[in-house]
């Protein structure tokens, strides 16, 4: 499940600012780490993020859905081509070190997956657009923001919809890779070309809406901030800047 | 005053094309007219509302070479495809309409006011709070209208307005244009719905390989 | 199938259906209907009346929570959409999501090689709705309405007993309308069983020989 799920938790209802910056910092400090201990704490804490949205389950499978063929990839690689000492895993003779790379860096994707899949679940596309505009963001860049994020549900509806008139065309699913590697045609193409003229129309009539107006726009619902949030965003970007100056202060020395 | 539009001698040719799709075209439009514009698909109908609204060639690319002017102040645009005019970003329909007053900075309080206008002239207030992706393709194109509206616009360029629409909403959109024209706006229609454009337009152009070959009422050009 | 035995039309019927998505609202409350082999009926009522659930339902995109559809002897609770394709031709409302093809004529006859059956026909069709002249062109370079004439040419180039179209005339200019309204004509003279929903009153006038209408997911009337 990728995309936004309607809901009521904290992260919801937090300003879409402080949910962006709870699921960065992890995101953030994730690609800096790289000691085992603090990846683990980590995914840990994108886990914790995920519950607290109540997307933990959902945000999971996903996770693994789309991490499962790089874990795999990893331990292959760093595990059979890895030094000494090695360890019998069952018939094969793996890499201690090498299992260990793999384990932290499939770690940090894993936590790196989950709060952005987090933060996707729980901002919605409407309240971070009302936000941006209230604090003078130029419409440009909003739009192009949240666009962003809504383009994976409207694909996969586009999708369905492709899918159901080439089946209706006598184009059956399934069946080998061969057959199935000659329907993605019938099915990518008109997702991508569809997509393609629609944007033309759609630029028009939302520049006639006056989304290139250049004026600051009016938020009609700006979502509610408070001193306490602020104060958290400081904090967790302070956080980040140490993790990335002790990373470089280590690498250094 | 300034006409609305006024068009001389206008060839626009798309980025690409071999043909031109208006040939040295002229036109003057005056406030208050509602003008429907008829012709087989391809013959620079839906291309004249593009350039009639400054959005040709600035938006679309392409040449344009004659003399244009553009006197309204402000210019609306509503295509037959409902789901492609919506910003995604909305989930109410009230804020979808509300969309076009925001984008101007308007204060809050006008904002909501021209947007609850736009909704009682299109008959959709009850749909205010409904999320618009779950709307069926009649209602989202009446708050297509609606969002258009909402700006007040001198000039309303409206290209097969009514395809989704079942009878009822079709007559309904169409019987609200006459009042519209009566405050001054300007309306240029473009529909294969022959018999509905005759019922309000007061005047009427038929079109063909980009040039206007017939212009008078509507009676008479769109039988 | 022998080329005749396609030409005939094939009964359909939905008996007792119903549907109602997850979100509460039914759709279709307990429809049945019945159409004769080479009847031609137009689905007729406001927006959000069900029609569209209800023949999607003969294509097997939507399977009734309760009731039976039937096409012929098939039962459709049996079949895929792809099987469903064999009997029955669906024009949708939105022709833009099908085309895809390098050119007008390789996308219609991408429906009769899916179904291995010859693609003979597509030229005659390509004719029948003067699309001869544009069909080297790609389906995206050619105007919005002649997109949807294109998408129900792919459809009647596949041959079903059964056509069931959506809004057929929607968008159309004078000179379309009348090509696509002939063709239909054509197959309903033919003994194809035709089901349309629509709104055009004169389609209505010139092609139904029953017009059924729906209100609130049943059957009005």
């Amino acid at each position: 499940m990728i995309g936004y799920v309607a809901g009521r938790s904290p992260l919801h209802r937090a300003h879409p600012y402080t949910t962006l910056a709870l699921a960065g910092t992890v995101l953030l400090t994730a690609f800096a780490m790289t000691d085992p201990a603090t990846v683990w704490v980590l995914v840990l804490a994108g886990a914790a993020l995920g519950a607290i949205g109540g997307v933990l389950r959902s945000s999971v499978r996903t996770a693994l859905l789309l991490s499962l063929p790089i874990w795999a990839l990893l331990f292959v690689l760093y595990g059979l081509l890895g030094g000494d000492p090695r360890v019998m895993v069952g018939p094969v003779s793996l890499s201690a070190p090498g299992i260990a790379r793999a384990l932290v860096l499939g770690g940090r994707l894993t936590a790196i997956v989950l709060s952005f899949l987090t933060a996707l679940a729980t901002t919605s596309p409407h309240r971070l657009v009302e936000a941006m505009t209230a604090r003078g963001v130029p419409f440009g860049r909003t739009f192009l923001l949240a666009s962003t994020l809504t383009i994976l549900p409207r694909m996969r509806e586009r999708a369905a919809q492709i899918l159901e008139a080439q089946q209706c065309r006598g184009l059956r699913l399934g069946g080998s890779p061969l057959a199935r590697l000659r329907a993605l045609g019938p099915l990518a193409l008109p997702l991508i070309l569809g997509a393609l003229a629609e944007v033309d129309e759609q630029v028009l009539a939302l520049d006639v809406r006056g989304a290139a107006a250049g004026v600051r726009r009016t938020a009609l619902d700006p979502p509610p901030d408070s001193a306490g949030q602020r104060t958290l965003r400081w904090g967790l970007l302070a956080l980040v800047a140490a993790a990335y100056l002790w990373k470089f202060w280590r690498m250094r020395g | 005053m300034t006409p609305p539009v006024s068009l001389a001698g206008v060839t626009f040719t798309y980025p690409g094309a071999e043909r031109a799709a208006l040939s040295d075209l002229s036109l003057d439009l005056e406030a208050g007219e509602i003008v429907a514009l008829a012709g087989a698909a391809g013959a620079g109908a839906s291309t004249l509302l593009l350039v009639a609204t400054g959005l040709a060639p600035r938006l679309v690319g392409g040449t344009l070479t004659g003399s244009r002017t553009i006197g309204a102040r402000r210019c609306g645009i509503v295509f037959a495809r409902p789901w492609t005019q919506l910003t995604g970003l909305c989930s109410t329909v009230r804020d979808e309409v509300a969309f076009g007053p925001a984008s101007y900075g308007a204060p809050r309080e006008a904002v909501l006011e021209a947007a609850a206008r736009a909704l009682e002239q299109l008959g959709i207030a009850h749909l205010a709070a409904r999320d618009p992706s779950h709307l069926s393709g009649g209602e989202l194109q009446r708050v297509v209208v609606a969002a258009t509206l909402a700006l007040e616009p001198d000039l309303l360029a409206l290209d097969d307005p009514a395809a989704e629409l079942d009878p009822d909403a079709a007559d309904a959109l169409y019987a609200m244009l006459p009042a519209l024209a009566r405050a001054g706006t300007t309306i240029l229609i473009a529909t294969p719905d022959l018999d509905r454009a005759a019922s309000v337009a007061t005047r009427a152009l038929a079109l063909e390989r980009g040039r206007i070959v017939r212009d008078g009422a509507p009676a008479m050009v769109l039988t | 199938m022998s080329a005749s035995a396609r030409a005939a039309g094939l009964p359909m019927a939905w008996e007792g259906v119903s549907f109602a998505y997850e979100r509460g609202a039914d759709v279709v409350r307990g429809v049945s209907l019945r159409v004769a082999a080479g009847e031609s009926v137009v689905l007729a009522g406001p927006n959000g009346a069900g029609k569209t659930t209800l023949t999607r339902m003969a294509m097997g995109l939507v399977r009734p929570q309760a009731g039976r559809v039937s096409v012929g002897d098939w039962d459709v609770a049996s079949r895929r959409p792809d099987e469903m394709a064999r009997r029955v031709g669906y024009a949708f409302q939105h022709a833009d999501q099908q085309l895809f093809a390098r050119s007008v004529r390789e996308d219609v006859a991408f429906g009769p090689r899916q179904l291995g059956r010859s693609d003979a026909a597509v030229p005659a069709v390509l004719e029948e709705l003067a699309l001869t002249e544009c069909a080297a062109v790609h389906p995206y370079d050619v105007s919005v309405p002649l997109r949807k004439v294109v998408a129900l040419a792919g459809v009647l180039a596949m041959q079903p007993a059964v056509l069931i179209l959506d809004e057929p005339t929607a968008g159309l200019d004078r000179e379309m309308r009348g090509r696509v309204v002939g063709a239909l004509r054509r197959r309903r003279d033919a003994g194809i069983t035709l089901i349309a929903i629509s709104h055009d009153r004169a389609f209505i006038g010139e092609m139904a020989q029953r017009v059924v209408t729906m209100k609130d997911g049943r059957i009005a009337g």
